[in-house]
Formats: C-alpha cells, sequence, structure tokens
C-alpha cells in the first residue's frame, strides 16, 4: 500500500486513541480520496469500504460522547466535595458562615445538582441573613429544571408561613416573573451548537443545560432587566494586533509567507507601512483585495483570519517618502 | 484568592491547568498524583464523562510543607478543555492563584491551542485577572509523538504562536511518560508562593 496512505492511518489512528475524533475523521477522509484517486491500488472497493466502516464508527462514538448527560448526579461524596471547593468565603472572618454556605450550594447548582442544592437552600431559609437570596435561589432551580409550577406553589407556600414580609414576597413574585420571562426570550431563537460564553447568568435554553444555570449576583430582581439587555458578543472587541503575517497567494510573492509589523491600528482596521524597497509586496493589491490567509498576532496568541485592503498610498512626504501605507480591515478571526 | 491565616501559619493557594480538550490536563494531575504520594494530601477526585473527558474538574490536594516558615497547601484543579463546557470552566477558575497552560503539540491542535489561550485570557479578565500578570507557565506537551512520526509543531514554532508575548517559562513535556510534568508544577509553585509573598509578606510576620 502506498506509504502515505500508511502515514495518514497511523495518525488517524492516535488521534482517535486520544480521543481527538474530528481529527481522526479528517484522515480517514484524506485516505479514502486517496485510494479513490490512486490507479494502482488493488481492491480499491474493500479498502474503501474498510476506511468508511472506520469513519462509521467514530461517527457514532462522537455521537455518544456528545449525548453523554451533561449534569448527571453525582455521589454525596462528591457534593460535599464541591460545596467546600466552592464556597470561597468560608475562611473570611466577615463573611457569616451562612452566606459561605450560600456560595457552596450556588456551585452545586451551577453544576448541576439542583435537588442538592434544593436541599442547601432549603436549610438555608432558617438563616436570617441568607434566607432572601436562598429563596431566590430556590425559585432559580425549579424554574432551571423547567419546574415552574413548583415555584410558584413554593411563593404560596411561604406567603400562608408568614416568612417574609409583604414587601419581599412581592420581591421574590417579581423576581420569578422576571426569571421566567427571561426563559421565554431565551427558548425563542434556536439555540447555538456550541453555547457562546455567557455571562454568569442562567444557561436555560432549549439544549440541555450546561452545568452552569445560576447565577450568583441574585442580589435584586432589577438584576434581570440587565440580563435581557445582555449582548452575547460584548467581549468581542478588538484584540490588539502587533504584527500580521500575510500568506500570498498570487502576485510575485505566491507561495510566500510575508511578516508585517502593525504600526497603527483602528479598531478593526490595521495599518502597515511596507517600505518602498518591498514595493513588489503591493504590486498585486488595490482596494478591496482580499486576503484571505493571514495570521494576526495579538498579545496573547496568532490568529488566522482574512482581511481586505481597504486604503493603500503612496507616502508622499517626510522620513517615509516613497513609502506604503496599507490598512487593512480584518474581515475574520 | 488563596486563604492566608496567620495564627496557624498556614498558606492555601489555588492552581488551574487550563487548555484545549484532550491536551492532557488530565494526564498531568496523573501523573503528579502517581509521583509525589508523599505531598498528595487524600484522593485525587475526577468528575468525567463520556472517554474519560472531564465534565467538571479534577481535583488533587497537596501539602508542600514549611516555606518561610508557614506551611503551604496547593489545590490542584484541571479544567474541561471541550469547547462547550465554557461555563463550568470559568467556575473552576474562580480564586486561582496560578496557572498551567497545556497546549497540545500535534499539528492539527493548533488553532485550538490558540482558541483556548484566548479563551484563558477572556476567562480571567472577567475575575478582575490579568493574563500578563498572573503566575502562569505554559506547557508544550505530547512531545513523545514526534518521535512517533506524528506531525508535530517544533517549540519554537509554539513559542511564537503562544508565547511571543506573555513571554511565560515554557517547559515541553510528556505526560504520560511524566517527562516535563514535575518541572512545570514546580515553575508554577514558585511562581505563585512569589506572588503571594508579595501579597501577604508573610515571613515578616515570623519578627512581629
Ligand atoms: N502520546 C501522548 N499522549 C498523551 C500525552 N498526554 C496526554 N495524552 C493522551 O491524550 C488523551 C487526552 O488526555 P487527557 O489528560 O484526558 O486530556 P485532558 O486535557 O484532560 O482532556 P479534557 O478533560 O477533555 O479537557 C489521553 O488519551 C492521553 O493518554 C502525552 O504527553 N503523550
Ligand atoms: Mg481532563
Amino acid at each position: 500500500m502506498n506509504k502515505r496512505i500508511k502515514t495518514l492511518l497511523k495518525q488517524a489512528e492516535v488521534y482517535k486513541k486520544q480521543g481527538l475524533l474530528e481529527d481522526a475523521k479528517v484522515e480517514y477522509k484524506i485516505v479514502a480520496k486517496l485510494i479513490q484517486n490512486s490507479e494502482n491500488i488493488q481492491n480499491k472497493d474493500k479498502l474503501l469500504s474498510a476506511v468508511s466502516k472506520k469513519i462509521a464508527a467514530l461517527a457514532r462514538h462522537a455521537e455518544v460522547v456528545a449525548s453523554a448527560p451533561t449534569t448527571p448526579e453525582m455521589s454525596e461524596h462528591v457534593n460535599v466535595l464541591i460545596k467546600k471547593l466552592f464556597s470561597f468565603s468560608k475562611d473570611n472572618k466577615n463573611v457569616s458562615k451562612e452566606e459561605a454556605d450560600l456560595e457552596g450550594a450556588i456551585a452545586l447548582a451551577k453544576f448541576g445538582q439542583f435537588d442538592a442544592a434544593l436541599k442547601e437552600f432549603e436549610r438555608l431559609l432558617s438563616s436570617a441573613s441568607a434566607r432572601l437570596p436562598a429563596a431566590k435561589n430556590i425559585l432559580r432551580c425549579h424554574v432551571t429544571v423547567d419546574s415552574s409550577d413548583l415555584a410558584f406553589a413554593q411563593l404560596d407556600r411561604w406567603k400562608s408561613e408568614d416568612l417574609f414580609s409583604t414587601e419581599q414576597n412581592e420581591t421574590l413574585r417579581t423576581f420569578l416573573e422576571g426569571l421566567l420571562e427571561k426563559k421565554k426570550i431565551k427558548k425563542g431563537p434556536k439555540p447555538a451548537e456550541v453555547p457562546s460564553p455567557e455571562k454568569e447568568e442562567d444557561a436555560v435554553g432549549g439544549q440541555p443545560p450546561e452545568p452552569e444555570t445560576i447565577t450568583e449576583e441574585d442580589e435584586e430582581a432589577e438584576d434581570i432587566s440587565e440580563i435581557e439587555n445582555e449582548k452575547d458578543d460584548s467581549d468581542e472587541e478588538f484584540l490588539d494586533i502587533s504584527a500580521v503575517a500575510i500568506n500570498f497567494d498570487s502576485g510575485p510573492h505566491a507561495g510566500e509567507q510575508v511578516e508585517l509589523d502593525v504600526s497603527f491600528q483602528s479598531g478593526n482596521i490595521i495599518s502597515l507601512i511596507i517600505s518602498s524597497k518591498d514595493e513588489s509586496l503591493v504590486k498585486n493589491l488595490k482596494v478591496g483585495s482580499k486576503l484571505d490567509d493571514v495570521h494576526f498576532y495579538s498579545p496573547i496568541a496568532i490568529f488566522r483570519g482574512s482581511g481586505i485592503v481597504s486604503a493603500m498610498t503612496k507616502i508622499a512626504s517626510g522620513p517615509k517618502q516613497g513609502d506604503y501605507s496599507l490598512d487593512i480591515k480584518i474581515e475574520s478571526i | 484568592m488563596a486563604i492566608f491565616n496567620i495564627k496557624k501559619r498556614e498558606i492555601e493557594c489555588k492552581v488551574v491547568y487550563y487548555g484545549p480538550g484532550r491536551c492532557g490536563k488530565t494526564t498531568n494531575l496523573e501523573y503528579i498524583f502517581k509521583s509525589y504520594k508523599k505531598q498528595v494530601e487524600g484522593e485525587m477526585v475526577s468528575i468525567n464523562t463520556e472517554g474519560d473527558r472531564t465534565l467538571f474538574f479534577d481535583f488533587l490536594p497537596m501539602e508542600l510543607g514549611k516555606i518561610k516558615g508557614c506551611d503551604v497547601r496547593v489545590q490542584l484543579f484541571t479544567v474541561p478543555g471541550q469547547v462547550q463546557y465554557s461555563s463550568t470552566r470559568k467556575l473552576v477558575l474562580k480564586g486561582v492563584d496560578g496557572v498551567v497552560f497545556v497546549a497540545d503539540s500535534l499539528d492539527v491542535r493548533r488553532e485550538k491551542n490558540m482558541t483556548s489561550l484566548k479563551d484563558l485570557q477572556k476567562n480571567l479578565k472577567e475575575y478582575g485577572l490579568n493574563i500578563f500578570k498572573i503566575p502562569l507557565v505554559i506547557q508544550y506537551n505530547k512531545r513523545d509523538l514526534q518521535d512517533e512520526g506524528l506531525p508535530v509543531m517544533s517549540v519554537e514554532k509554539m513559542e511564537k504562536d503562544l508565547n511571543r508575548q506573555l513571554k511565560a517559562p515554557s517547559f515541553a513535556a510528556s505526560a504520560v511518560s511524566g517527562d516535563g510534568v514535575g518541572k512545570t508544577l514546580q515553575e508554577c509553585m514558585k511562581l505563585t508562593l512569589q506572588a503571594l509573598h508579595r501579597q501577604f509578606n508573610w515571613s515578616k510576620e515570623d519578627n512581629g
């Protein structure tokens, strides 16, 4: 058999063993193509069918991984550990024990351990300092696991038990309504396949919930209006790009990678100075030219993406006279 | 968010192993658990899902003994690397004092390393921490695969990808055999304790 195919098969096996299922699949697909296109391989069909079996097995495996429960119920031992490890204020003298316990209980809920969390929150209702947040989190747990009936029943019970003042009862009701409203909004559009990183809020959606479903900032009901307005991509401010490496696919530098420093950046436009002696670099470029393969060097890592030439001028005066100023608009990173 | 108990002269800190899915974070902790028996305080707890992927975290408590007159304990954690566990990763990172970023040397994981480092930066930032300032060590793992003829990036290339600006101490490693695992942890502990020492200034307390 072809040596290249052998190498690829070995790679695919290693990737598979390491759980890099997507990467293994890519290798097998290349192998399949190579076999298909090869003239001098005997029993092509047999080989092809063997490879597609491998691909199918990978797909099944990936399916099992993807459908594994994201918040399975943990043992008592694990829950005790979670409580301990995630109640960060437990050694802080300025924080009451109940408030520290509250942190632990919130962590349990964030890890999807709703029954255990509810037990804790219920226990904490007896503490004056933790009572209101504990109640809010009880409501939150019910809403998260889709039992809003239980949440309303709970509200009624608290009312009849006189556990809270009239004002607090009202706060709790508004809080619950806010949660439900928010959930309705979140359920609206189909959630993306890979949930975008959430802020500290409930990640309740049509998808199996990720462990984090409970927020810590549950102080006041007004928080909810903020949550509704929250933009998912608020963190997508542009990274500082210090340099770029452009892979040219045509022109005098086709096939070359050229690294250039960024002299200035404004949002998603970066400016480069190209010395007159490197004029050939800009020969094939004009405003609107697309650069399909650019490495953007940011302070923390390099990102691969594409850009469009948005301006190009020959500098007419000053120390850089004769050099080119090239603006590239970052299209995608 | 280390806990410093002045009376008992104890300090407890948290080091988190971060990195893309399948890069070898859990394998690092497993090796430490096996090889540093004396310093390990109790059991390693791993909360996994299908195919040994970390679901919540791995947890390994260690007792490092007396450093500058203070009993030092460290809790080692790993985060789940799979992309979809984004908020668990953030939760586990809470209260972190030092970070080991484990990068996968396999060529095919290049982009994943970068994305994960960016994710780390973002999550630290949300806790008010700066990736340039936090004690951070980078590990280039799975170096052994190069000898097996697999497409592996050179350390230089990975340095350029990930460490060009961070300039964090970095180590080549092979977590399965344990090469580089101890060095990585030691360096991260050194940086973490230096930072905490600056913060709490605990050795001065001896005189007071
Ligand atoms: N050859 C080789 N394989 C390694 C090395 N480190 C880890 N592996 C393998 O890579 C796979 C993933 O390792 P883990 O330690 O579970 O990776 P992880 O980073 O904890 O993965 P997640 O929990 O999914 O984020 C396992 O099959 C390990 O045996 C290494 O240094 N060399
Ligand atoms: Mg793991």
